[in-house]
């Protein structure tokens, strides 16, 4: 069942003379219990899509249906059920954390919201922290704080922009825990936006890439990776290296070197090809490591190409 | 030199520093003129100026507090970043406006109680027994306007951004010149006259100051200043309804965060 119906979406800034798209005809759904991650470089419509998904920001065409009602007409039905966090929102900072979450709890109707946020408290590890001003807190415990927030009502629809941006590993770990733990067990459906790319492929069941307000890619996190032919082999030399840099040139391939250490990007069907060509050179490395193509890279060969046109 | 032509850039782009250099020292000028020149006028008369002054600031403290309060935490919404956490809930437009004017009235009457200790303990002058069961229509009307005038504000900022916040504070000073809060309406040039007659608190410091001198009331005049009330903050509402769904359509609303 879908949750969220997005249908040809559009939405365009300013007069006429200087109009600019920022989301371009985009069409997507996010099924219940699944974890969708909304991906693309910097202004490629990332939050303006969110913001229209809030209710903050009005399409200029197009339709979006949440729970299979029209979110313009069933706006606060819809949002009751709905959170988001973000790493541009924050909170009162004069209020203490509790206040602030109560105050969130009251504002989305929770039955029990009073124990509902002291077992979220303790959750997110905000147990001391409790009774300190917002403003006291870290970068950190306040990233576990908006998280509580967005998780107050329950929701069955949740959308993160960028929600682990200022967490230390081991806190972004237990995040990322919490969330799949929701996903698995609540069958809440997530909407996902992060620069991590390992995350991303970590968390979502499928991504949507972004780029100048069209969706130009979607499939899984392993389908966006297959898409990248190359990969990275590793190799130590502990003697040789002037005849192995040769061997490189001679055959034209794409390297780079670090002291005994080079780096080679390689198509991945030519990896067996070119250590046969290191063999027959009688060229002996000491240690290599091949590494796989990942999101961060399909991510970087976006950008150039954008870059490059 | 180079710290000077930087705030020098920055001064015809910023309104409320223009208020500062021109505005501000302008309606003190204002104020005070006209205030000072009705007490000269009226020397040989034997009413209490005291009792007048003391009347128009309290009750002008009726239209302060809402305005204020409502327009100051809705920028308070911004400054903390939390506007957008706000409307991206089911809280509905009606609703926080309901909760601003709720919280403006609130503490209209902590000022008001506090202000009224503070005058009779100081002044002997107590305006719950001077002004007795008038007193409910005038601070309708006093309250009712300190709403329109913050919701006003908050519909420009909706529209113009958080670079005219200044307005909150200035909103009031702007307006009280025209509305004879010390003064009657008569000590005005007859231009400005024009412009206090159609605003309500006009009648009211009016009313308050016949009251204090001669225990009269026209009562017919508050109930104009009631309609002119009601039909300000109709348009007002509408007006901040329609700021609101252009801010949403123009991306104004995420850029308040």
């Amino acid at each position: 069942m879908a949750i969220l119906q997005v249908k040809n979406l559009t939405k365009k800034f300013g007069p006429p003379a200087k109009r600019f798209i920022a989301v371009n005809n985009i069409s997507f759904e996010v099924k219940e219990g699944e974890v969708l991650g909304l991906l693309g470089p910097n202004g490629a419509g990332k939050t303006t899509t969110i913001d229209m998904l809030l209710g903050l920001t009005k399409p200029t065409t197009g339709e979006i249906k949440i729970f299979d009602l029209p979110f313009e007409e069933n706006r606060e039905r819809i949002l009751k059920q709905m959170n988001f966090s973000a790493a541009y929102v924050n909170l009162p900072w004069r209020l203490k954390v509790w206040e602030n979450l109560y105050t969130f709890g009251r504002l989305y109707e929770v039955e029990n919201y009073k124990e509902k946020i002291e077992i979220l408290i303790k959750e997110f590890k905000l147990s001391d922290l409790r009774n300190n001003l917002t403003d006291s807190l870290s970068s950190g415990q306040l990233t576990r704080l908006y998280l509580c927030k967005a998780f107050v009502n329950n929701p069955r629809l949740l959308l993160l922009d960028e929600p682990t941006a200022f967490l230390d590993p081991d806190v972004s770990d237990l995040v990322r825990k919490y969330i799949l733990n929701k996903v698995k067990t609540e069958k809440t459906s997530v909407l996902f936006t992060s620069h991590n790319m390992a995350e991303v492929t970590e968390l979502c069941d499928r991504v949507i890439f972004l780029n100048e307000g069209k969706i130009i890619a979607e499939d899984t996190p392993a389908g966006l990776t297959r898409r990248i032919k190359f990969c990275r082999v590793r190799l130590f030399f502990d003697s040789n290296i002037n005849k192995v840099e040769l061997l490189l040139k001679n055959y034209q391939y794409i390297f780079s070197f670090t002291g005994k250490e080079i780096l080679l990007n390689i198509e991945e069907e030519k990896v067996g090809q070119f250590l046969g060509r290191l063999s027959l050179a009688k060229l002996k490395y000491s240690q290599i490591t091949i590494e796989k193509p990942t999101l961060e890279d399909y991510f970087l060969k976006v950008i150039r190409n954008k870059n490059e046109n | 030199m180079a710290v000077v032509i930087r705030h020098l850039y920055i001064w015809p782009r910023s309104p409320e520093r223009f208020m500062w250099t021109f505005g501000w020292p302008f309606f003190g000028l204002l104020i005070w003129g006209l205030t000072i020149s009705f007490l000269q006028k009226s020397s040989s008369s034997n009413f209490s100026f005291i009792t007048m002054i003391i009347g128009g600031i309290v009750f002008w403290e009726i239209i302060v507090q809402p305005q204020r309060e409502i327009s100051i935490n809705f920028i308070d919404e911004m400054w903390n970043k939390n506007i957008l956490n706000l409307f991206a809930s089911p809280l509905t437009k009606a609703e926080y406006l309901t909760a601003l004017v709720i919280i403006g009235i609130i503490k209209m009457f902590i000022t008001l109680i506090s202000l009224t200790i503070g005058s009779i303990v100081l002044y002997k002058f107590n305006i719950f027994a001077s002004f007795g069961f008038h007193i409910p229509i005038l601070f309708i009307n006093l309250i009712i306007f300190g709403i329109t005038l913050g919701l006003f504000v908050n519909s420009l900022i909706l529209r113009f951004g958080i670079s005219v916040q200044e307005i909150a504070w200035a909103i009031v000073a702007i307006v009280q010149p025209f509305v004879c809060v010390l003064y009657p309406l008569s000590s005005l040039p007859v231009w400005v006259q024009r412009i206090s007659i159609i605003l309500p608190p006009t009648y009211v410091f009016e009313e308050m100051r016949r009251i204090l001198f001669s225990n009269k009331i026209e009562i017919s005049n508050l109930i104009l200043a009631l309609l002119l009330n009601i039909i300000y903050l109709a348009l007002t509402l509408w007006f901040f309804s329609v700021m609101f769904e252009k801010a949403r359509e123009h991306g104004r609303l995420v850029k308040l965060n």
